[in-house]
Formats: C-alpha cells, structure tokens, sequence
C-alpha cells in the first residue's frame, strides 16, 4: 500500500525542523546525521517487512511527523524508538483508512494478489553477476556459491560441509554470506545500471 | 529464549506475516536493538526468498510471499537477485562433480546371503587391486604430462621473449632509420604500438609485460595467444583496471592465424590507457551465445 497523499498530513519538513531532529540525535551535527540514516533505515525495513509498496515514502512521513512533534515542543527521550512508534501507527492508519473505504474493484489500488511478472533482464543481470563473481577471491566465490547451493536437506549438508572446511562456527558463516551477498546484489545492480546507460 | 531453529521458524512466520501484531513488534523491537538478531533474520529472509526462487514453498506460503515480497521495489529486486545466483549456484553444481558418500550402502551389503557376501568380496578385493596398478600409472603419466608441459611452458616464454625482442628491435630499427632520415620524414612516429599477451600468466607474477607508448601510438594493438582448446566462434574482451574499473570491452572478435597457432587482437585507443597495471579478461562465446572465461591476462602501460 502506498502512502496514500489524501491521508498524509499535510506538513513538509523544514530546514529548522530537521536541525532541531539532528540535534537531538547527537551533540555533532555529524553523529546526528549518521544515527537519523540508522533511525530511516529501520523505519524502511519496518515498512518493507510489513509489505509496504513504498517503504522509503512511509519512512519519510514518519520522520516528517516526529520532526514536527519535536518543532512543537514535545519532549523525546528515546527517538529511535519514538519513530517506530509513529511508524506503526502510520500502519495503522492506513490499514483502518483502507478498511473504511469500500470502492469499486476497478478503483481498488492495487490487484489483490501480485503476479509475478518474467523478467525480461535475466540473461544480462546473469552476465552481471557472472562478472561481479569473477572478480571475487576464489576462497569467496566458492564460500557463496556453495553455500546457496541446493535444496533443503543438500542446503545444510553444504553449510555444514563449509563451517569444517573453514573452521568456523554456523554463526560467521551465515554473516560471511550474507554480507558477500548483499555486496554482489550491489555490484550486480550498479553493472545493469551501467549498461542500460550504454545502451543506444 | 528461543532455540536456533525454533528462532528460524518464527522469522519465517514474520516474514510471511503469520504473527500477531504484539509478535511482530517483539521481533522488530529486537532486530533494531540485537545486530546479530537482525543479521538471523535477514539471512531467514534470504533463504526465504531462494525457496521461493526454486520453487520450495508449499501454496499458502508462496501467495504470502508474493503478496509481501512483489509489492516493494527492494525486495523485487531481491527477488530477481536471488533468481540470478540461483543460475549461478545451478551452473557451479554441474561443474563439480558430486563426491560419492552412501554410507548405507555398507549396511545394504549386510542384508546379502553369504555366497553373494564372498562374491561381493572378492569382487571388491579385484578392484581395489586394479584401483591401485590405475593409480600408480595414472602417477606416472602425470609426471609425464606434467614434464612436458612445463617444456611446453617454457617454450612459450622463450618465444614471446623472442617476440618482444623482435618488437624491440624493430622499433629501434624503426628510430635509427628516422635518424637516418630527412627532417620531413623524420616526424612520422610510429601510430601503432603492438603487445602480445601469452597464456599461463598470473597477476602473481612479480614482472608482467609493459606496454609502452610514445607521444605519437594512437592505437595500442593487444595480440592475445591462444591455445588449441580455445576454439569458439566469437570472443569477447574486456579491460580493467587493476581496482576493477572497466576500461572497455569489445564483442564479436574472431581470433586468427598467428605463427603456429591463433590469437585474437584487440585495439585500444591509446588516450584511454593511463599509467598503470591492467588486466584483460578474454571470454570465449559459443553458438548458443553463452560465454565461457577463456583466460586473464595482466600488462602494464608506461608512456615515454
């Protein structure tokens, strides 16, 4: 669900708003910046978890109304854990909003089962990753290629397999992966990006 | 507390929105308060979305996913992801050969009457013994082999040696006869500066071949050698820098004659080649236009 424009309050974030935010995540204007993208990156994941269409916009309003709390003189302690809590009551709204609504099924916003459609990009985001992998260790391309290798019972076999070889726990291996996977996921978007912008 | 699987479970039943509201702020109050906890659940989300990838979740599970997971631009783009490494993993699993393990097979074998047992035995006795005269002339034939390659190697770098100090000469030739010139044909310097790339060379190597270029080279012609096995009907090339940055890649190169075997050229034009170490990436495109890595090769470029 998208954030609907009719039932966003209707108040933009302001320069002094979002100083008045920044200060109260840190004494330097350089931690507060970095806490208020580690607040807006959980909100995001908040909001993608619960199955948002938009997570980055709900996280936004979320900030834009926790900074306008704070311009109207409420007292925080916890932001981080303040925001949150806007954030699900944001999902609240708008899930009795869309509750009271009864519309006709060709005005409804979204189907209400999401089909899948074929990804015409395969074969070059394939080539991407091919290219992404390559220039991984081979310690690294096999960490990551055996260990999404196979089906279920094969799948924990291989795991298994690799925390012996490596000599580490199943812990190390599981945050090996997965930050190796988000790396490649990286690359493999920013090689796609690259070439639709070469392509004529 | 929860246990390690029973943890995965309940990530599970989050991710596909199978909790109650009060369950579902108990597990993201934790993931945003506990790193290691929010690093569980996103390699359950990884795994959940492979599953789906391939086809391993039952049909209530899979219209959950597709109703949580397609709605978001991100988690589409994890979805197409993890369509792609699941190709990758599907290829790498082809080309290893899966190690045989049937531990019951020693447990079948009890199940047997004595005379087939003995058999069984006597069979297993006559292959080992084969096993072992295979392994000892397999050895053999390794050293053999592993002989004349190294020969085979470094005859090789004794002609690209030979190659480079023809090129070598040649350019010298090329000043000497300049010098020997008149004034106006003096100033045709050399457009062209060529490099010949053998296979077997690893960025390991602490001296890799040089790439010079004088003021005047416009293009720099790279000559890669091919071996015998190489034998695809379209190559493609594609040069890095040494952090990784892609210099250029060219398609649909053929490879041709060069002395006793083939080799593909590749031209640069020399404004983008800049002070440094390189690597070229040669893949060989077959007719069903997948491409297979044919070899890398490593140079550096110094400008006089």
């Amino acid at each position: 669900m998208a954030v609907d424009p009719a039932a966003r309050q209707v108040w933009s974030l302001t320069q002094p708003a979002f100083d008045g935010l920044l200060a109260l995540l840190g004494p330097d204007r350089d931690i507060g910046a970095a806490r208020y993208l580690e607040i807006r990156r959980n909100l995001v994941r908040l909001f993608e978890w619960r199955g948002c269409t938009t997570p980055e916009e709900y996280a936004d309003e979320t900030i834009n109304r926790c900074a306008r709390k704070i311009g109207e003189g409420e007292v925080i302690r916890d932001l981080a854990t303040y925001c949150i809590g806007i954030g699900r009551m944001l999902l609240l709204e708008m899930g009795r909003d869309r509750a009271k609504q009864a519309r006709p099924l060709d005005e409804a916003r979204e189907p209400r089962v999401v089909v899948h459609e074929p990804d015409d990009d395969h074969e070059r985001r394939v080539e991407c990753l091919r290219s992404c992998l390559g220039r991984l260790s081979p310690d690294q391309r096999k960490l990551i290629l055996s260990y999404y290798q196979g089906d279920r019972g094969d799948k924990i076999k291989n795991r298994t397999g690799l925390t012996r070889t490596m000599g580490i726990s199943h812990g190390t291996l599981r945050m090996r992966a997965l930050r190796l996977r988000a790396s490649l996921q990286l690359c493999a978007e920013n090689c796609l990006r690259n070439q639709a912008a070469t392509l004529p | 507390m929860r246990s390690q699987s029973s943890n995965e479970t309940w990530h599970l039943r989050y991710l596909l929105g199978d909790l109650t509201e009060g369950e579902q702020v108990e597990v993201e109050d934790r993931a945003f308060a506990d790193a290691a906890y929010l690093s569980d659940l996103e390699a359950t989300e990884a795994d959940l979305i492979d599953a789906y990838v391939r086809g391993g979740l039952s049909q209530s599970d899979r219209r959950s996913f597709e109703l949580r997971f397609l709605t978001s631009p991100q988690r589409r783009r994890k979805v197409e992801f993890a369509t792609a490494l699941a190709t990758m993993t599907a290829e790498s699993e082809i080309q290893e050969p899966r190690a045989a393990g049937r531990p019951f097979f020693t447990r079948a074998l009890w199940g047997w009457n004595p005379v087939v047992q003995l058999a069984a035995g006597i069979a297993i006795l006559i292959c080992i013994a084969g096993g072992a005269w295979l392994v000892s002339e397999n050895a053999a034939s390794r050293s053999r082999v592993a002989a004349l390659e190294a020969e085979r190697r470094g005859l090789e770098a004794r002609e690209q040696s030979l190659r480079q100090r023809l090129g070598e000469e040649q350019s010298r030739a090329a000043a000497l006869a300049a010098q020997n010139r008149q004034p106006s044909e003096a100033a045709r310097a050399p457009l062209l500066a060529s490099l010949i790339l053998a296979p077997g060379l690893s960025r390991a190597q602490t001296s890799v071949d040089q790439l010079v270029l004088s003021p005047s080279v416009q293009i720099a012609r790279i000559e890669i050698q091919l071996e015998s096995r190489d034998d695809y009907p379209r190559f493609r090339a594609e040069l890095r820098t040494r952090s990784g940055e892609e210099v250029l890649s060219r398609s649909n190169l053929v490879r041709r004659k060069s002395g006793p075997g083939f080799a593909v050229s590749v031209d640069v034009p020399a404004s983008a080649l800049a002070v440094g170490d390189y690597e070229l990436a040669l893949k060989g495109i077959t007719t069903d236009r997948t491409s297979q890595d044919v070899g890398f090769y490593y140079f550096g470029v110094q400008r006089r």
